[in-house]
């Protein structure tokens, strides 16, 4: 005797990760102060690098980050893609634009869309706005900056964000 | 502004989901046929392995295809255990504490992985228990068509 020559072709294993998140303090702060449209970095004691998200040490003086400081809602495209095809999870029309944005001020660059301009249009060196959500639709969390928009001011140079990509 | 000393924690739960669709290949799938249709686990016997359950399609020692099929009783002897006591609801296969087990089936030279439900504090090593089948209707061609097993005596 054998096993049925009919074989069972396929197994379902769906794998299922439940996790519970931990913001930490300097996330949590960053978080909530979105709600108030406000953007939070944080400054090296020893070398004045402004991050943002906010770090407690900076990854390369291994110095404490002591103090917050607030971040203009503007600043630089540094480096960027096109997306053109779709994403499982989400919905916005082809092509768009996925940018690193340099702050004003800050040492590294935290990332956005960029829309209300064709994709074509955006370059190393575009300046951007921050496009947030209305008041009493912030919940606190990344979205609350729906995406960044073209300034219409004139492009930065690339030495002023080189080293902040 | 200085960082303040207290910030009122802040977390979130998320379920991060990969939902995997495995092709079984020959081997496997008539190992899961028979569990699904026959209540029977077969597994097979290799050359320089004995007889391999979960069966595979090839020799782990010389990497030689073939060995013929086996059937092995759903009986055997636990060779190795880890308690589960604080179960994740979704991940783990049961919602209760439970066990991982390896089962050394009788007829087999390897063991197989499942799982223990009952009577956890009575478990070790060389403990003999039976596969729980799933009802007939309930069989989907999976591991878990064998619900759990269970001691013996």
């Amino acid at each position: 005797m054998e096993p049925p020559k009919e074989r069972v072709k396929f197994i379902q294993t769906d794998l299922v990760l439940p996790y519970h998140y931990y913001a930490g303090d300097y996330k949590a702060l960053y978080l909530r102060a979105l709600k108030d449209k406000k953007i939070l970095g944080s400054k090296c004691s020893a070398t004045g690098k402004v991050f943002v998200p906010p770090l407690m040490s900076s990854p390369d003086a291994h110095a404490p980050c002591e103090e917050i400081v607030e971040l203009p809602d503007k600043g630089i495209v540094t480096t960027f893609c096109v997306v053109n095809v779709p994403v499982y999870g989400r919905d916005i029309e082809l092509p768009y634009v996925v940018a690193s944005v340099a702050l004003d001020g800050a040492d590294v660059s935290i990332y956005g869309l960029v829309q209300e301009c064709k994709a074509e249009d955006v370059e190393m060196g575009t300046r951007v706005q921050a496009v947030w959500k209305p008041d009493g639709e912030r919940q606190g969390d990344h979205t609350d900056i729906k995406y960044f928009k073209p300034t219409g001011e004139p492009k930065a140079p690339l030495e002023s964000f080189i080293h902040r990509l | 502004m200085k960082a303040p000393t207290s910030v009122e924690p802040m977390s979130q739960r998320m379920t991060v989901q990969f939902p995997y669709k495995r092709s079984t290949g020959e081997v496997t799938g008539r190992f899961l046929a028979g569990l699904k249709e026959q209540k029977k686990i077969w597994g097979r016997r290799i050359a320089g392995q004995g007889v391999v359950v979960p069966p595979n399609s090839y020799s782990e020692v010389d990497a030689k295809s073939g060995g013929e099929w086996v059937e092995v009783k759903d009986e055997g002897t636990i060779t190795a255990v880890g308690i589960v006591a604080k179960p994740v609801a979704d991940l783990h296969p049961s919602d209760a504490s439970f066990a991982y087990v390896l089962v050394k089936l009788d007829g087999a030279d390897t063991s197989l992985a499942h799982i223990v439900k009952d009577r956890l504090g009575e478990l070790k090593v060389g403990a003999r228990v039976k596969a729980v089948w799933a009802p007939d209707g309930e069989r989907k061609g999976t591991i878990r068509d064998i619900a759990c097993f269970q001691l013996v005596g």
